[in-house]
């Protein structure tokens, strides 16, 4: 059931004040979740406290909003794994936590936090017997300001002194990674430093060698560099940056409770390290969905002509629509999936796309193009069918209030960010949001509108076929089959972690606990690649593997669903089978344990051949496949590169 | 002063989400329950939002104080707004 008239007003109106930076009007959407509440709607209260959590909030409604939550948070039982999170700092961090834990409940993450009394993050790492490790978190955030730094040269320091003062400041950060990743394998997140307003040296400050200004500098250019994977930096010097920096460092708090910003921006500071978490668990945004008219120009196309749209050089507001469109193109490069909904001809509408001169976005930029007249949220379902994407990894932005609305009201899993009436605006209402964080960049990323739009085209090759068989065979499709290792870690661990549809267990697992199991000689570890003649899909499949007396334990199988049944399970099989068989390895033993999302992979093994043994986890199944009786591999439409 | 006495209390009412708090001039920090340290920072976060005007580190520790009550914070703040008006 959607959320009530009543809620979605209230969250519309919440929504467009905070947006507008006012404050105090929470009390109606209060209202509304409590009267929800009290009328047993507590999905649909809980699904609107979510979407209110936005971090544009001011310091005092996240704190009313984070009361709420927890007051509700017994009744709002949220399905899922519980994280664990250790918060290590060198300052008060309650309020921090307590917005951490807002936005990842916005997000959708139930979490433990463990916080240790501020101060003590070293003795915490290198105690091992401390509480840290009885936690056994699965995220470390190391919360450390600019005054952590321990090895500051004196200004007389020369150049050479900075640089052993500089190794040695980056090894004692380096150790307390090493030393909590090692026992712990969870996945460190570590502040950067924050430079504070004021410069001694003034202009100098950044070209004197033994600078304050100058060694934070060279100190973050270093952590970046020699963070191991299993470490994220995270930019707080960035946030201090876009908050203006007296304003960021109000030093009355610092002084008056050791809070290492002004509390109004613990709020944006909460939201930054949350989407750093989500991301990693693999909750990011994946597909921007753009309205046309007065979103990419200005004016109605239908109405305006393409002589009459303000588009580009010469008017001010016709360049702002450009350099969102900019915006938008160099998010599509760094592998956010673009596509248009967009009430109008489709021809008309295309036709801006080739012809306007002006146009910074062309057609081969869009994975997926829809423009007519039906309602937009049906629009935005039938654009997730045809990506092949999940409704919860799509941001839709949209002028028109009224289409905003409409799209949050039914289809409540898209977030819909408000945006102002001046396009100028319409970058940073998007970048605030942190929608597509990520912590690493690899080669999908960066052709990944390529890939989709090829899909598409091959949908189309697929619909011309006679038969399946006939256009499997015309794909051409090559594999490339490798364990994982240091050139396929991130993508791998990429999948691993956010894939949710075709994942047989839904195991998620760090950049350290894959590394372990690639080094155990007992476990095997493969992934896929797939290329055909519309281009190459990347690594598309991952399989982790235990060995043991005979049995080969299928402990994670997963495949993006972009290349769903083109016989990549058959070939993936094949290849696992094979490897067992060379290790004297008989059985094939795996599990489905089912989740809310994963029901497409219920009859996998079934359909591989596998016989039912009994149940697994959570409700699953297990299942096992004898090598050794006659079993043979089924050809594949797949040869290998 | 009663306008203010009623805009004070509403922020307070916010803080600590609730919506039936009342205060008065001689309430203190012992008499509204969860009134700490970190609550106290939320107070007067809220106040200087909601009226524009900023406390000195040495009047955030002070309102906290031993003998400090709600009469002297609506006497503080009502000397800053009067000082923003001229």
């Amino acid at each position: 059931m959607p959320p009530s008239d009543a809620l979605l007003a209230a969250l519309d109106a919440h929504l467009r004040e905070m947006d507008a930076g006012q404050s105090g009007g929470t009390a109606d959407l209060l209202r509304a979740l409590r009267q929800a509440v009290d009328d047993g709607q507590i999905e649909q209260a809980a699904d609107t406290l979510r979407r209110a959590i936005v971090p544009s909030l001011d310091y005092t409604t996240a704190l009313t909003l984070s009361r709420l939550q927890r007051e509700f948070g017994g009744r709002l039982a949220q399905s899922g794994e519980v994280v664990r999170i250790a918060v290590l700092s060198s300052f008060t961090a309650s309020q921090l936590v307590r917005l951490v834990e807002l936005f990842l409940f916005a997000a959708g993450v139930r979490c433990e936090i463990y916080q240790a009394e501020y101060g003590v993050f070293r003795q915490e790492v290198l105690d091992e017997g401390s509480e840290l490790y009885r936690f056994r978190p699965r995220f470390l955030f190391l919360a450390t300001s600019w005054r952590d730094l321990g090895h500051l040269p004196e200004l007389s320091a020369d150049a050479e002194a900075v640089n052993g003062l500089l190794d040695r400041e980056l090894g004692s950060w380096a150790h307390l990674w090493h030393r909590a990743h090692a026992r712990l394998q969870c996945q460190v997140i570590q502040n950067n430093f924050d430079a504070p307003a004021w410069r001694v040296l003034g202009n100098h400050e950044p070209r004197h060698p033994a600078s304050r200004g100058r060694f934070m500098s060279r100190m973050n250019g270093r952590l970046v560099e020699s963070a191991p994977p299993y470490v994220t930096i995270h930019d707080i010097d960035h946030l201090s940056a876009l908050a203006g920096r007296w304003q960021w460092s109000d030093e009355r708090f610092y002084h008056h409770a050791k809070l290492p910003c002004a509390p109004e921006f613990l709020v944006d500071y909460a939201h930054s390290v949350s989407s750093l978490i989500a991301s990693q668990l693999g909750l990011g945004k994946k597909c921007l969905v753009l309205d046309l008219d007065n979103t990419l120009w200005g004016g109605v196309i239908g109405d305006d002509g393409l002589g009459g749209i303000r588009l580009g050089q010469g008017d001010g507001e016709g360049e702002a629509y450009q350099s969102f469109q900019r915006y938008v193109l160099d998010l599509g490069r760094r592998g956010v999936i673009l596509a248009v909904c967009s009430k109008n001809e489709e021809a008309t509408a295309r036709e801006v796309f080739e012809k306007h001169t002006e146009m910074i976005l062309r057609l081969p930029d869009i994975a997926c193009f829809v423009a007519n007249w039906q309602d937009k949220a049906t629009n935005v379902r039938t654009i997730a069918t045809r990506l092949n994407i999940g409704l919860n990894s799509m941001v839709f932005v949209d002028d028109n209030p009224m289409e905003r609305s409409i799209v949050r009201r039914l289809v409540p899993e898209v977030a819909v960010p408000e945006m102002p009436e001046d396009p100028t605006g319409f970058v940073r209402a998007l970048e605030r949001h942190r929608y597509f964080q990520t912590v690493a960049l690899n080669q999908e990323d960066l052709q990944r509108t390529e890939m989709y739009r090829a899909n598409v085209e091959r949908e189309s090759a697929e619909a011309s076929a006679s038969n399946l068989d006939d256009f499997l065979r015309s794909l051409a499709m090559t594999a490339r089959v490798a364990p994982i290792g240091a050139a396929n870690l991130e993508r791998a661990t990429q999948l691993i972690n956010r894939s949710n549809q075709f994942n047989l267990t839904t195991r998620r697992y760090s950049t350290g606990e894959i590394m372990q199991r690639v080094d155990d000689p007992n476990w095997l570890t493969l992934t896929v690649s797939l290329a055909d003649r519309f281009g190459d899909n990347g690594l598309i499949s991952v399989v982790m593997a235990r060995g043991a007396d005979g049995v080969l334990s299928i402990d994670t199988w997963i495949m993006s669903c972009r290349v769903l049944k083109r016989g990549v399970e058959l070939f993936v099989l094949n290849r696992l089978a094979r490897a067992a068989s060379e290790r004297g390895w008989s059985l094939l033993r795996g599990a489905y344990i089912p989740t809310a999302k994963n029901i497409i992979v219920r009859d996998h093994y079934e359909g591989l051949g596998f016989a039912l043994v009994g149940p697994a986890d959570n409700g699953g199944t297990l299942w096992e496949l004898r090598l050794d009786t006659g079993w043979q591999e089924t050809a594949v439409h797949i040869g290998e590169a | 002063m009663d306008g203010l006495h009623d805009q004070v209390q509403d922020v307070f009412r916010r803080v600590f989400g609730d919506d039936a708090l009342v205060i008065q001039e001689a309430t203190t920090a012992d008499d509204v329950p969860g009134w700490d340290s970190l609550m106290h920072i939320n107070l007067i976060i809220a106040m200087e939002k909601r009226f524009g005007v900023k406390f000195a580190t040495a009047e955030i520790a002070r309102l906290k104080e031993e003998g400090q009550n709600v009469g002297i914070l609506l006497t503080v703040l009502g000397s800053k707004l009067s000082r923003l008006k001229t």
